[in-house]
């Protein structure tokens, strides 16, 4: 085991405290926690969140403000840390005496019907590029424009953040996104790593749930209290935010399998870098299951080379639509009944 | 609530095949889940005693009304005489451990932590639970591997596959309460195994006078898969007279029955992990209940996570009190609120 001993402490005392719930629930009667409506998950979440998201809302739009347009990335430490000082402050004297029970996406039976798409940079942002040439704000549109024709074809609802070669900032593509009510929000970009050799495909959600910064902050600062961390990062969980972060990470998990599985056929050397989380600014702001997919490496001469054809792009596309269409059958199935 | 110095916390582990108990004064039992009563009034003199349990049950078995009340590791629904056995071998466990109704500590002192199948449904819970009223003060049901993992602090990326009589149970541990996408439970354990066992003995040996208790004993000294390390030869009678007989290979073809169910179920839980920690997990996988001492087992469960880039399985060479261990570790640490709240 890689935990240190301190950190198997906590774990245990969330652990025992989940099977006491359990046990109490046994003892109550009620379904398991997979089951139950949604109507209660709800009442806790209002009841609960808004001490929660207050401050964490204002952590986010200093941080946005700050950040600027520059860049779609930023780096896993900068957004946790003041949102989780912030957090601690004021919820831990009610994280004392009450416990949030964790929430199930199952519970959602939801449907996916409006898809935004979100291709990466553009105007005066190209993005990365390739030694020939080729910028990642281009193929991101043409393949978000491929991607958008195949989802209408199938009875989708499509809206775009950006249909030119414009910069559009990334809070008003956020803004877009929300006042649109889609369901999903799905980002575009192409990789650029150091490496020239390595190509690979990853999809990234948002949540900094086992972002190990945030873990030893929150421990450090409530090295003796009990059973507050455990609370706190569900707390954290539910804001960052329960059933989306969840719905987030199956829509990520159905979209990396169909890219690493759609592409590698035509691409052999082609590397799965799995399902991350990172707080990118887009993910963050969107209101819906958000994801970002990175669908190639420009900085492999080969994969660039293959990224300016139609046919690897058309590729791309259908591997996208291929993952958001399982996603958005696995919602439209038939959900279990609780009792 | 009784004085806290007397309080007596007890992990269990309730199998189908054995059922062991540790307890916080130290005390370890293990016995055999059966419970008989005398058939008839014969049986009752010859035997002077109402109930026998474990071992002794089996061996008397011809004079008693036998049961094993925990069939594919859960209580039977419906059955009072089983409910009934149940609560015998519970107070035969605590009466093991110390607890008597005059002694020092009585079932009000009592506060037990019991392991159960991991798939388990909610209502059997609730029939355990009432069936164990007025036996112990306060009670808490767990999924077995997750009392195994507890007790080993294998919390965190780590597969757990404890192999019982019943039922074969795998959790995944990530850090948190192991919820139904976490934990699989499979009826191929112990039991079919021996079941399949008896079958090939039969088929390939007619003659001979062969029954599950002889073939559960065989099965425990020699069970292997893969390369035999030796001729597995036994004694059995044929037409009366006790004969030997090789059953190398029907041993092999019986254990091996345990293989790909087991290797399916347990890449399938590996794809579900996480891709980052899918790894760690499977470089972490410990192999527990009596099944995992099967010779190779650990191996051949290697090499078929091979196709997914290899790991590392680890069996307990003392599976015995892994799970009760367990449970008498989560008995200890839960807080005396919350055990207040778990009255029996």
């Amino acid at each position: 085991m890689k935990v240190m001993g301190g950190q198997i402490d906590r774990v245990k005392r969330q652990l025992l405290r989940e099977a006491v719930t359990d046990n109490l629930d046994t003892i109550r009667g009620l379904p398991p926690r997979s089951l139950r409506s949604s109507r209660r998950i709800g009442h806790l979440f209002f009841r609960r969140a808004p001490l929660v998201i207050i401050p964490l809302m204002l952590a986010s739009f200093a941080f946005l403000s700050n950040t600027g347009i520059t860049s779609t990335r930023t780096p896993a430490v900068v957004v946790h840390p003041p949102a989780a000082r912030h957090v601690e402050a004021s919820v831990m004297p009610m994280l004392m005496t009450d416990t949030l029970e964790p929430v199930s996406a199952s519970a959602f039976p939801l449907s996916v019907r409006r898809v935004v798409l979100d291709a990466g940079h553009g105007g005066t942002d190209p993005g990365a590029s390739s030694i020939s040439n080729v910028s990642e704000k281009e193929i991101t549109l043409d393949i978000e424009r491929r991607l958008g024709t195949l989802l209408r074809q199938n009875g989708f609802e499509v809206i775009s953040t950006r249909e030119n070669d414009r910069l559009i900032p990334l809070r008003e593509r956020a803004r877009l996104a929300n006042g649109s009510h889609s369901d999903i929000f799905v980002s575009i970009h192409v990789n650029s790593i150091p490496h020239p050799v390595n190509h690979g495909v990853e999809t990234y959600y948002l949540g900094p749930t086992n972002d190990p910064t945030l873990t030893k902050l929150a421990a450090a600062e409530n090295g003796t209290s009990g059973y507050a961390l455990a609370d706190l990062r569900k707390l954290l969980d539910g804001v960052y935010a329960d059933v989306r972060r969840d719905e987030s990470q199956r829509l990520a998990t159905a979209v990396q399998h169909q890219l690493f599985s759609g592409l590698r056929g035509v691409d052999p050397g082609l590397e799965n870098w799995g399902v991350k989380r990172a707080p990118f600014i887009v993910l963050v702001a969107t209101e819906m299951p958000a994801i970002l997919a990175e669908v190639g490496c420009l900085s492999n001469e080969r994969e660039a080379e293959m990224l300016r054809s139609g046919t690897y792009r058309q590729q791309i596309a259908q591997a996208l639509f291929h993952g958001i269409h399982a996603y958005a059958s696995a919602n439209d199935a038939p959900q279990k009944k609780g009792t | 609530m009784s004085n806290e110095s007397e309080i007596l916390h007890v992990g269990i582990d309730l199998g189908t095949s054995r059922s062991a108990i540790s307890a916080s004064n130290g005390e370890r039992f293990v016995v055999d889940s059966f419970v008989g009563w005398p058939a008839d009034m014969v049986a009752k003199k010859v035997l002077k005693r109402d109930v026998l349990i474990g071992h002794e049950a089996v061996a008397n078995r011809t004079m008693l009304d036998l049961h094993r009340p925990l069939e594919r590791g859960l209580l039977k629904e419906g059955s009072e005489k089983d409910v009934e056995a149940v609560r015998e071998l519970l107070k035969h466990l605590l009466r093991l451990v110390g607890v008597s109704s005059n002694g020092r500590t009585d079932a009000s002192n009592v506060r037990a932590v019991v392991g159960v199948p991991a798939a388990a449904l909610r209502t059997n819970k609730q029939y355990l639970r009432n069936s164990m009223k007025g036996i112990v003060d306060s009670l808490m049901i767990v999924s077995e591997p997750f009392a195994v993992a507890y007790g080993l602090n294998a919390l965190l990326h780590t597969m757990i596959i404890d192999i019982g009589a019943g039922t074969t149970d795998f959790c995944v541990m990530k850090g948190r309460y192991p919820g139904e996408e976490d934990q699989r439970t499979l009826t191929v354990a112990g039991d079919s195994l021996d079941a399949q066992l008896l079958k090939l003995i039969e088929e390939r040996y007619p003659q001979a006078n062969v029954t599950v208790y002889m073939v559960r004993e065989w099965k425990e000294k020699h069970s292997f898969v893969g390369e035999a390390p030796k001729r597995v030869l036994v004694t059995a009678p044929v037409k009366g007279v006790p004969t030997e007989l090789d059953i190398t290979n029907e041993m092999r073809a019986a254990c091996e029955t345990l293989v790909p169910p087991t290797v399916e179920t347990m890449l399938d839980l590996l794809s579900r992990v996480e891709p980052e920690f899918q790894e760690r997990v499977r470089n972490n996988i410990i192999l527990s209940g009596g099944g995992g001492l099967i010779r190779n087992l650990s191996q051949t469960l290697e090499t078929a996570l091979k196709q997914v880039g290899g790991g590392k399985v680890t069996h307990m060479q003392d599976p015995v009190f892994v799970g009760s261990d367990g449970g008498l570790a989560l008995a200890l640490d839960a807080p005396d609120t919350d055990w207040e709240k778990l009255t029996a």
